[in-house]
């Protein structure tokens, strides 16, 4: 958990893009939470979302895997376009779905299941795996998130940031091509935050295409070799995370690092 | 005694239309849930009528509409099948309601973990919402099973040969009415504390598993 490719190396990978996102744009009734947002995400690369709460970056978020419906635009996921102007049909919404993986605030993991049949279940019923098949994967998967000693207990006896490495490594058994991050350690104690974040880094550096909806600067800093800033429902910066921290263009973004970087 | 042994010779018949009662409205409440849960306006209205509808009517009301009411040609129902119909439909009224409180009480995560995890429908109520509103539900069914047994006696006034029928059979040829009604809760109370007895052992075994 101590290597990681720093986002200097990982500019040499190939820049194709993993997702891009054109011209989404979302509304509840009269609020408007996403106005015209594209988005290009290279394969490989680290994105950390960051903005003011109310900015739309979760929404932004949970449209890529399309948890939430845009009313307009189209997604790109490794080359599988999808209009959103019309009804996405069940197979194509499965297909995206499939190669996409997501790790949410709450963790959500199923409280009725063991650890293991947390992470064999999806296995099983998604890709077909047998029982042994989908179980050895779930215990390799788990020794890497380093609780292989759960894999018999149920959720409620982890701690929180066990139970968020848990739902990783749930995300990770279907073999996603993106990991979408929703706030993952927003939900933890700062400690207990650390090792989700631990298991993050290994994964950003083992080349795992994520997006992260995070409050952790240091995180976006250190880890991320792409930085998007989100306010009002707009992305208002998109570049390097080093160039952006120390010298945001947009006044709302300078606001935004002030109030954060001063905690 | 012998007013014991007659009122025990009501048992069979008083489990047997809680039994099939029970049973018939736990599987029917489960397609009126999902035309609660329908996208479609009208059908959500439709299964809200009906619920409300069947739920404002008495029971006893009920079971004479289908036993003296209903009738095909020579054919009606048997006292026992209009009871088991009648209390049939009136508990999968009651039981839509359990289930339904016992989906709201299920974490909007579940569904979008199951949903972002790519997981049929099916496979979300079989495996993972199901089981999860059965724990929720199970101490609300069994209370209501237990009223139902009891409610079951309203049979007695078609001519189901129940324990409540055999009480007011004996105190009709002259049998003490305070003491064979005293019997009769007696015996009703024998068949229904085991059933709460047994729903919470089930409930404490299943809270154990979870927290495991």
């Amino acid at each position: 958990m101590t290597a990681t490719t720093g986002p200097d190396e990982r500019q040499d990978m190939s820049r194709t893009s993993m997702v891009r996102l054109e011209a989404i744009a979302k509304a509840y009734g009269d609020h408007q939470v996403l106005t015209d947002v594209s988005l290009s995400v290279a394969s490989g690369s680290v994105t950390a979302l960051i903005g003011p709460s109310g900015a739309g970056k979760s929404t932004l978020l949970r449209c890529i895997n399309l948890l939430e419906r845009p009313d307009s635009g189209t997604i790109e996921v490794d080359g599988d376009l999808l209009d959103l102007g019309h009804r996405v049909p069940a197979k194509d919404l499965a297909a995206l779905r499939r190669r996409v993986g997501m790790v949410f605030q709450s963790f959500n993991l199923f409280p009725h299941l063991t650890v293991l049949r947390n992470i064999s279940l999806p296995q099983e019923r998604v890709l077909g795996r047998s029982r042994s098949e989908a179980d050895a994967r779930s215990r390799e998967l788990l020794e890497r998130v380093g609780l292989a000693d759960k894999a018999e207990q149920h959720p409620s006896r982890c701690s929180g940031g066990q139970q968020q490495r848990i739902a990783i490594a749930r995300a990770l058994a279907l073999d996603p091509q993106v990991m979408l991050f929703d706030e993952p350690t927003s939900a933890l104690d700062p400690e207990l935050g650390l090792e989700v974040l631990a298991v993050m880094r290994e994964l950003a550096a083992e080349g795992m295409t994520m997006i992260v909806v995070t409050h952790e600067m240091q995180f976006a800093r250190d880890v991320s070799d792409h930085l998007v800033v989100m306010a009002d429902g707009r992305i208002i910066e998109d570049g390097d995370p080093r160039q952006i921290m120390s010298d945001p263009t947009h006044e709302r973004t300078r606001q935004f690092l002030r109030a954060v970087l001063e905690r | 005694m012998d007013v014991l042994r007659a009122l025990v010779s009501g048992v069979p018949l008083t489990l047997g239309v809680t039994a099939c009662a029970f049973v018939l409205g736990a599987v029917l409440a489960v397609p009126v849930l999902l035309m609660l849960r329908s996208r479609v306006l009208g059908v959500r209205v439709l299964a809200r009528v009906a619920v409300d509808l069947v739920r404002g009517i008495p029971p006893v009301v009920w079971l004479f509409i289908l036993y003296f009411g209903v009738t095909f040609g020579g054919w009606q129902f048997s006292a026992f099948n209009a009871a088991v119909v009648g209390l049939g439909i009136i508990s999968a009224a009651y039981l839509t309601e359990i289930y339904r409180g016992a989906l709201r009480g299920i974490h909007v995560g579940q569904w979008e973990a199951g949903q972002a995890l790519g997981l049929s429908g099916m496979t979300m109520f079989r495996s993972i919402i199901g089981p999860q509103a059965w724990r929720i539900a199970l101490p609300t069914v069994a209370t209501y099973a237990i009223s139902l047994l009891k409610d079951s006696s309203i049979a007695s006034v078609i001519g189901v040969t129940d324990v409540m029928f055999n009480a007011t059979a004996e105190t009709r040829q002259g049998e003490n009415g305070l003491v064979v009604l005293g019997i009769a809760a007696a015996v009703y109370i024998v068949l229904s504390v085991p059933l709460a007895v047994v729903s919470r052992m089930l409930d404490a075994r299943m809270r154990a598993a979870v927290a495991r």
